[in-house]
């Protein structure tokens, strides 16, 4: 091992002297703040301190170091990574294992020194793309952020005006509950009336009773029916009311000229009742006007308490919606407020998908067949920054059992839109939804400009 | 994108009656027991030691080449034509057809790669009971007796297999209909006239059974207009107690009695979620079993491709150890002995004797019959990402991003049939895969690869090119009534191409041109699925046994179909290169010599333990019948698996030869890195170590192509004479020289592994600690665990520096693992070429590498052979060794020179840093 050492000492002496090319060969794969490691000495320490070698062994194609410190800018090491500086565009490290691998990975082709593959130095192009698109990002974060500030204005008078109609919503409700109750009132009111008078007045259930006919019809009350009786209070009805001649009224009495109640009831009371052109005169439908009239009113009151119950219902149904709305979490500033009540549409392939926020989202085939793929669940982004995704759940069954879900992945844009749907695994959507309210300033205070 | 019941439904109305039992196992009811196939129940129903075959001495004729003599049915008169071959290699062929049958009978055709040379037979001697032969110069003997007709194959005294020796020949000849053949005085005139197809009048009537002329399975009615045509056979194996091959089957690697059960069957078929365990037939079939011993190895090979179904009993199979023991102490002197009973539905008998002796004398017996394992492209080797479905060419490219940027190497990603225009193969979804050579330049760009799956059932649509020239050319399958066969398949209503038909085959294999097969390019190879071929709608979701190849039934042919697709495939990848590149093709059915042609893999399994377990047996078995290139679906087809099934079994793939994750349509993704960091990291571990061996495998592949051994084979074939490696099937070797037992438990502490070989020792190739042969070695392990042991002995390469892709590594240096045995000692080889094209047959560098008295040398085996390679030797790794004063490498000009060299003590290991020399030289490098 002596031997060998001195040995490499010689050849480190005869590299060091080798200067420009042994120099560029050594640096190579090396970010500046690394320089500092990569001195030329006659040993190198990697740099996880497990190991000194000499320091020719760097870059030597050879991995010497565990943390393949030692071997900066060839593919040697398992676990190496090499530095490009991609001048005019982002620099970056790559694996080792991609140095001359046949492909170009470094925009300024340092990565491929020693391959056939031709790579060409695209940093300034890419750079130039870069800065195109950043400022491109910029304007749209600039301009998203305007609109997003209108938008939250915009959420804010719609929070108000939410709030007011809330407000109104439950103040109609209260003049609702008020009419309702007074209405309740009042059906019972009539209610009694009806009752009282059925009780009351035993007329009133005349048009029914073969016992107040004929009570109606023995005007001298004296428990017998006579023909005069019958011509006083009957009549035949042809084109109109005509009177019944004696025979008549005889004939109705079956020959007799007296009838009492049971007879009454077992002849004439049928006839009555099923001959229509022998009909009590004056009372063509036999009703009591007063009957009639409680009835009318009781009827009215009950549709007119229905019709008011109805519209109670309808109010505290939009009053819990809106609050069910109103409990959503719309972001700081209500900012995803104006999306409620929103939808919006995007064709991929021989699809239309429908995405309404805080809704639901929905699949409608050329074929027809609309399919849901989810109802509103909950925001699910990041810890820091909640509001960049939405989940929506439990859509229509799948296959093989669960149910299609959708995630909604919201990124800054001028506009609000679809801009692509993906199902990665069966029944699971991914949408990507541009929208100038999920424009951070934040983004702006990272700047992509710092990376440049 | 499409929501599955939209897109699926018109399948999966089908699909849910066809298949669907309600229970997540596959619906047995489906698929006929013997009972249910007539000719399998008749056959069985045979009583042995009845044979009414006699065999006719005087007719006998004995040339330079063959025996042929006749044999009697003395029930029925009936003669058929015994012909008997020595063939080279030690080999000894049977046939039995009949003497003069009412029609040809099917013989298998383009299965053998060439008519099998033959050897002289010679008589020794004959009498009115038999005669004797000589099988060449060995002392092996036939000795043929005539009543009843028997075989007996002798080496000196031991009988080492036996024919008929249990009386179960049969051969139904083909006979007139009953109620036709009066109708048909011509035939019967002719019959009469001829004594030897119409023996003796006072020939019995053979009755009619049910299903000798129709048979009703479920719906499906087979009209059998030859009515019935099946053929059998026994064989005894004395001395023998382990039998194994006839894949396709879930199950053991040794074979088990079916005494009490359905014999293994034969009968390529789509099996919907097949359970584990049991003879069922799968998708492929090789009728090839192999018997073995500690003294023997032989083989048998039945040449038919109907449906087949494989007895087999055994006399010690029921015994216990202490049974066994109590034989020995008492001196029982029964043998152990299997017999295994063959039986077929149509065709003839056409048998192949491999004679061994060892095990690797009967692969290479079996790969001069039916030839070798395709050697496969380099990158083929590699890692295969594989998903039902890739939505689009986004996802294709997001994917492929995905191994980057989680720096995990793979090869190829694959399309499923979504891919197709409306399941219209050779051809793309118009939105999706709108523009597939940029897609495809896209993977090339970062030197990788594509499989897309072309399937032989072809939609009837007037508008597609592929249909109307198959129909215009008349290339379909025939129904029994003359139309074209229709059967209901991805596309719904489909057509299947005769591929038994050579011009239909060079057809097929013409679409593949590149301006045949719009968007394709280079690098777009070919994955055959439902070849069996796969129709839903047909009995038993195949194709119905009467519809007609050209004269033949499919019958006849059914076996042979998926070999022939892809046969046709892989001719037409290799013709769209003008005959340079070699082709890659994944088929799921296949036959005997489908090795010829590419991959298979075990179909659709499912994401559970057991799966996992067994694709171990399941790949040993095809390996030992000449199917090496095997490989079950990394995670499991069918349900999902957790993660750490998923990491187990990509940590078990990758040290089998078919390295693809694949998943259905159904299933969550699981790309490497959908599982946190810690488990991407395990399996971008797994994936590497593929890559770093792709050396030692390749050379694993030249070796099967060139030689037909297998490449993961059971420990019994290195250890013939060793019986605890005889039934191992949770680990197994790559080549001689890599042990591997995978762990396949869920929550393993720890895993035994048997290190076979009594003055051996074994290294784990991870910490390099030695261990000694002949022992069960308990090892502990951890989810990054894959116990993986180098022979002493050994010399395997490495590539450490693991790249994108395959062919991102070609021009990488080599580290050899240098593993020294006892003697300290060991050898090894290089293969290098250039990992794609037919070159390699002339250009290539193949080296021997051995350490001996402390000196390592690379000599080169093909002097011949030109090639040149930019990959050096970077390090040498020996294990077992000790410290050197001093290590010089000395190269073929002369020159020496010394190399540094690090030594670890506690481990034994030296390493020898950057000797350099170029891995195509000479050179020497000792130790001092």
């Amino acid at each position: 091992m002596k031997l060998l050492f001195s040995c490499s000492l010689l050849l480190f002496i005869t590299a060091a002297c080798l200067c420009g090319s042994a120099a560029t060969r050594k640096l190579r794969g090396i970010s500046s703040s690394y320089k500092r490691f990569y001195r030329e000495r006659r040993s190198f320490l990697c740099i996880d301190g497990s190991r000194v070698i000499p320091f020719e062994q760097v870059n030597d194609d050879y991995c010497d170091c565990e943390d393949g410190s030692d071997e900066p800018g060839t593919s040697a090491c398992p676990r190496g990574r090499f530095y490009c500086t991609n001048l005019g565009f982002r620099p970056h490290y790559i694996p080792s294992s991609r140095v001359n691998d046949g492909i170009c990975d470094c925009c300024d082709a340092s990565d491929e020194y020693n391959s056939h593959a031709r790579c060409q130095n695209s940093c300034w192009n890419l750079g130039q793309r870069e800065r195109a698109y950043v400022e491109g990002q910029m304007r749209t974060l600039d301009e998203g952020l305007q609109l997003k500030q209108q938008l939250i204005e915009e959420g804010v008078l719609l929070w108000r005006e939410k709030q007011a109609q809330l407000r109104e919503l439950q103040q109609v409700a209260e003049d609702l509950q008020i009419k309702l109750e007074e209405h309740r009132r009042r059906k019972q009111e009539v209610e009694q009336t009806l009752k009282a008078l059925e009780a009351g007045d035993t007329r009133v259930r005349g048009k029914n009773s073969s016992e107040s006919t004929f009570r109606l019809l023995d005007s001298n009350k004296d428990g017998s029916l006579s023909v005069e009786e019958l011509q006083e209070k009957l009549v035949l009805v042809q084109e109109e009311e005509l009177l019944l001649s004696e025979e008549e009224a005889v004939a109705l009495m079956g020959g007799g000229r007296q009838m009492d109640l049971p007879m009454f009831q077992h002849s004439l009371w049928d006839v009555l009742n099923t001959e229509n052109r022998v009909k009590i005169r004056g009372i063509v439908d036999a009703e009591d006007p007063h009957l009639k009239a409680a009835d009318t009113a009781a009827e009215r009151e009950a549709s007119s308490l229905k019709k008011v119950e109805e519209a109670y219902d309808t109010i505290n149904m939009e009053i819990s919606d809106l609050r069910k709305k109103l409990t959503i979490d719309y972001g700081p500033d209500w900012e995803f407020l104006f999306l409620n009540s929103q939808c919006y549409q995007l064709n991929v392939y021989e699809y239309t998908y429908n995405l309404c926020p805080f809704n639901q989202v929905t699949q409608k085939s050329t074929a027809g067949s609309e399919v849901s793929l989810g109802r509103w669940g909950m925001w699910a982004g990041t810890p820091k920054n909640p509001y960049s995704q939405m989940v929506y759940e439990n859509g229509e069954p799948c296959w093989q059992g669960g149910s299609r879900s959708t995630t909604v992945t919201l990124t800054c844009g001028t506009e609000t839109a679809l801009c692509g749907v993906k199902e990665p695994s069966k029944c699971q959507y991914i949408i990507d939804f541009q929208t100038p309210v999920a424009c951070q300033p934040v983004l702006k205070q990272r700047g992509i400009h710092s990376e440049l | 994108m499409a929501t599955f019941t939209e897109r699926m439904a018109p399948v999966l109305v089908l699909w849910l009656a066809v298949f669907l039992s309600g229970t997540w196992a596959v619906d047995k009811g489906n698929f006929k027991t013997c009972d249910q196939s007539s000719f399998c129940k008749r056959q069985r129903a045979l009583k042995p030691g009845e044979s009414p075959y006699r065999a006719l001495l005087e007719t006998m004729e004995l040339t330079n080449t063959r025996l042929t003599l006749q044999l009697i049915n003395d029930n029925n008169k009936v003669r058929l034509l015994l012909e008997l071959y020595r063939l080279q290699g030690n080999m000894t062929r049977v046939k039995i057809n009949e003497l003069k049958p009412l029609k040809p009978r099917y013989e298998v055709p383009d299965v053998l790669i060439r008519e099998p040379p033959t050897e002289p037979l010679s008589l020794l001697s004959q009498d009115e009971n038999g005669v004797v032969l000589s099988l060449g110069a060995e002392s092996q003997r036939v000795i043929l007796s005539a009543r009843p007709f028997r075989l007996d194959i002798m080496e000196g005294r031991d009988v080492v297999m036996s024919l008929n020796s249990r009386g179960l020949l049969a051969f139904e000849h083909l006979r007139m209909r009953k109620d036709t053949s009066q109708a048909d005085p011509e035939a019967e005139k002719k019959e009469e006239a001829d004594p030897a197809a119409q023996p003796e009048a006072a020939k019995e009537e053979e009755k009619d059974e049910d299903g000798m002329w129709e048979e009703t399975f479920k719906s499906h009615t087979d009209s059998k207009p030859n009515g019935p045509s099946a053929v059998s056979l026994d064989f005894s194996l004395p001395g023998v107690e382990h039998v194994y091959g006839i894949p396709e089957h879930a199950d053991t690697l040794r074979l088990k009695t079916t005494e009490n059960g359905d014999p293994y069957r034969l009968y390529n078929l789509d099996v919907f979620q097949y359970e584990l365990y049991n003879p069922m037939a799968l998708y492929g079939a090789v009728p090839v079993m192999l018997a073995h011993n500690a003294q023997r190895t032989t083989g048998v090979f039945w040449l038919n491709a109907a449906e087949t179904w494989v007895d087999i009993s055994s006399n010690t199979a029921g015994k216990t150890v202490f049974g066994k023991m109590l034989d020995y102490v008492q001196g029982s002197n029964e043998t152990p002995q299997t017999d295994v009973r063959w039986i077929s539905e149509s065709g003839i008998i056409d048998v192949f004797i491999m004679l061994g002796p060892t095990p690797k004398d009967v692969f290479s017996q079996y790969a001069s019959l039916t030839g070798t394992q395709a050697f496969p492209p380099l990158a083929a080797v590699g890692y295969h990402q594989c998903r039902w479905n890739y939505n689009d060419q986004e996802d294709v490219a997001a994917v492929d991003a995905g191994f980057d940027e989680h720096d995990i190497p793979y090869d190829y990603i694959w399309l499923d049939i979504e891919h197709t225009d409306g399941k219209r193969y050779f051809t793309w979804d118009p939105h999706k895969f709108a523009t597939p050579k940029e897609m495809l330049q896209g993977l090339s760009d970062k030197k990788r690869k594509m499989v897309a799956i072309v399937d032989p059932h072809i939609k009837v649509d007037s508008n597609y090119k592929i249909h109307n020239e198959i129909r215009s050319r008349s290339f379909y399958i025939k129904n029994k009534d003359g139309g074209d066969y229709e059967g209901w398949c991805w596309p719904g209503s489909a057509g299947y191409p005769d591929f038994t038909r050579a011009d239909m085959r060079d057809w097929w294999a013409s679409m593949f041109a590149y301006n045949q097969y719009e968007g394709s390019m280079e690098n777009l190879d070919t994955w055959n699925d439902m070849n069996e071929p796969s129709v839903f709608n047909g009995p038993e979701v195949t194709m119905h046994k009467d519809a007609m190849h050209g004269a033949w039934e499919h019958r006849d042919v059914h076996n042979l179909y998926g070999f022939y697709v892809q046969m046709a495939t892989a001719e037409g990848l290799i013709q769209r290169s003008g005959g340079v590149e070699r082709p890659f093709v994944l088929t799921r059915a296949f036959f005997a010599g489908s090795q010829r042609y590419g991959a298979v893999w075990t179909g659709d399994n499912a994401a559970e333990w057991e799966h996992l377990k067994i694709s171990i047996p399941m790949c040993l078995s095809l390996g030992l019948v000449g199917i090496s290139f095997c490989g079950a679906d990394v995670g499991g087809f069918f349900k999902s698996p957790n993660t750490e099934l998923l990491v187990r079994w990509y940590q078990t793939g990758a040290y089998q030869p078919f390295f693809r994750a694949h998943a259905h349509l159904d299933t969550p993704r699981r790309e490497p890195w959908l599982f946190g960091p810690e488990n991407t990291a395990l399996i971008r571990e797994a994936v590497r170590q593929r890559y770093t061996l792709l050396p030692y495998w390749y050379l694993q592949f030249y070796h099967a192509h060139r030689t037909g051994e297998p490449i993961m084979r059971p420990l019994w074939v290195e250890y013939p004479e060793d019986p605890a490696t005889f039934a191992l099937e949770d680990e197994f070797l790559i080549g001689r020289d890599l042990l591997v037992h995978p762990v396949t438990e869920e929550g393993a502490r720890g895993v035994t592994a048997y290190l076979p070989g009594k003055d051996q020792v074994w290294f784990d190739v991870h910490t390099f600690q030695k261990h000694n042969g002949a022992q069960n070695l308990y090892i502990p392990v951890t989810m990054s665990s894959i116990p993986v042991f180098q022979r002493g002995g050994s010399i395997i390469p490495r590539k450490i520096r693991v790249r994108r892709s395959s062919s991102c590594m070609m021009q990488d240096p080599y580290t050899l693992y240098v593993a020294l045995n006892l003697q300290r000692t060991a050898e090894g080889e290089l293969y290098i070429d250039d990992g794609h094209t037919f070159n390699y047959e002339k250009e290539f560098i193949h080296r021997r590498l051995s350490f001996a008295n402390n000196v390592l040398s690379s000599v080169n085996l093909a002097p011949e052979a030109q090639f040149s390679t930019g990959s050096w030797i970077e390090r040498i790794v020996i294990l077992g060794a000790s410290k050197p004063s001093k290590v010089l490498l000395k190269t073929d000009d002369g020159q020496e020179s010394q190399v540094e060299f690090d030594f670890d003590a506690s481990m034994s290991v030296l390493t020898l840093r950057k000797p350099g020399m170029n891995a195509g030289a000479d050179w020497n490098v000792m130790l001092q």
